[in-house]
C-alpha cells in the first residue's frame, strides 16, 4: 500500500485538491485505475528483441529430409531452429535437429505446426525480414517446405 | 466544476461514444457435425473437460457473456474468440487433416501442460472454467495417446495403400 499512497500524494500534488473526504480518495483512486489501465496499453506493443540467427550453420546430412526440403531449411530456418540455437523461443517451438530422434506422432505433428505457420505467412517472422529481407522465403521454396510438410506426396 | 469531474466526465463521453462503433461478434451454431465429440476420438469425461474449459473460444459453440456486448470488453471478445477458432476449432475438427490434427493435439498438449491455456483473463471471469492438475494432467495424457493412435491408424492406411 506505500506505494499507492506515494502515486496518490502525487496525484494530489499535481490536482491541487485538498483530502478533504474519502469521496475524493476514491475517485483519485478511480482516476490513477483508469491512468494505470491507458498505461498499461501503451506497454502491449513493446517486445523483446529477436536473437540473431548464426549465419553458414548446417544440418547434419543425416536428417531424413528430402534432399530439395534440406536446402530450403539450412538456408531459411536453420539459423535459428537448431539444437544450440541462442532464439530460446525459436529452439523451443522448432529444432530441427531433434526431429529425427522423434517418434513418428511427434514429426508428423511438428509438421503440421510448420504447414500451418507457413499457410499463415508467419514464417520468418516480419521483425526479422525488417533488418535482413533476404531471409524471406521464395515462393518456391515456400511451395517445397509446404508440399513436404503438409505430408502430401507429389 | 472541479478537474475530477471534467475528467470522468469525458471518460463516461468516451465510454457512450465507443459503444456506436461496430463490432459484430463471430457467429455461433449449437449442432456442428464435424465436432470432435463426434470423431470417436474423446471420451465423455475429456470431451466435457474441453466444453467447460475451451470451448467458449475454440469452438463455434461460444456463450456471449452480457459484457461481450459493451465496448471495451467486447473488441476483446470478438479478438479473443475469432484468433482462438482459428488457432483451433473443435467444432469443425473433421476437416483437418491427420498431419493437421496431429499439429493440434501436440499444441494442446503443451498449452495446457504448460498451463498457457485457459488463458488467465477467461477464468478470471470464468472460474468454473479453471483446469485444476488432475484435469490438466488428463488432458495431456489424451492428446498424447491420441497423437499415436491418429498415427498409427495412418500408418496401417499407408501399408493398406502399399500392398494394393
Amino acid at each position: 500500500m506505500h506505494f499507492l499512497s506515494n502515486e496518490v500524494d502525487e496525484l494530489q500534488k499535481l490536482a491541487e485538491i485538498p483530502f478533504t473526504n474519502l469521496n475524493t480518495i476514491m475517485k483519485k483512486l478511480l482516476f490513477l485505475a483508469v491512468l494505470t489501465l491507458t498505461g498499461s496499453l501503451f506497454f502491449q506493443g513493446i517486445s523483446k528483441q529477436e536473437q540473431e540467427p548464426e549465419p553458414n550453420l548446417i544440418l547434419s546430412t543425416e536428417a531424413a529430409l528430402p534432399d530439395d526440403v534440406k536446402a530450403v531449411v539450412d538456408k531459411k530456418c536453420y539459423g535459428c531452429h537448431n539444437a544450440n540455437s541462442k532464439n530460446e523461443k525459436g529452439k523451443a517451438k522448432l529444432d530441427w535437429d531433434a526431429l529425427d530422434g522423434m517418434k513418428k506422432s511427434k514429426r508428423k505433428a511438428a509438421m503440421g505446426e510448420i504447414a500451418e505457420v507457413l499457410e499463415k505467412g508467419e514464417m520468418p517472422p516480419k521483425k526479422f525480414l525488417e533488418n535482413k529481407p533476404e531471409g524471406a522465403l521464395t515462393e518456391a521454396e515456400l511451395a517445397t517446405l509446404a508440399q513436404w510438410s503438409s505430408g502430401k506426396k507429389k | 466544476m472541479k478537474r475530477w469531474q471534467y475528467i470522468l466526465g469525458g471518460i463516461g463521453l468516451v465510454f457512450v461514444v465507443i459503444q456506436f462503433i461496430p463490432n459484430e461478434l463471430p457467429p455461433t451454431t449449437q449442432q456442428n457435425t464435424g465436432d470432435i465429440s463426434t470423431s470417436g476420438l474423446v471420451s465423455k469425461e475429456i470431451a466435457d473437460l474441453l466444453k467447460t474449459s475451451c470451448y467458449s473460444c475454440h469452438s463455434n459453440e461460444t456463450n456471449y457473456p452480457w459484457y461481450s456486448y459493451v465496448a471495451p470488453t467486447s473488441w476483446l471478445m470478438k479478438k479473443d474468440v475469432s484468433e482462438g477458432r482459428e488457432e483451433l476449432n473443435f467444432s469443425t475438427w473433421l476437416d483437418y487433416d491427420t498431419t493437421k490434427m496431429l499439429g493440434k493435439l501436440d499444441d494442446i498438449s503443451s498449452e495446457v501442460g504448460e498451463g498457457r491455456m485457459p488463458m488467465k483473463i477467461y477464468t478470471l471471469m470464468h472460474p468454473s472454467a479453471k483446469l485444476d492438475e488432475t484435469q490438466r494432467a488428463s488432458i495431456v495424457a489424451w492428446a498424447e495417446e491420441t497423437m499415436d493412435k491418429i498415427a498409427e491408424e495412418e500408418e496401417e492406411e499407408e501399408v493398406e495403400a502399399s500392398d494394393n
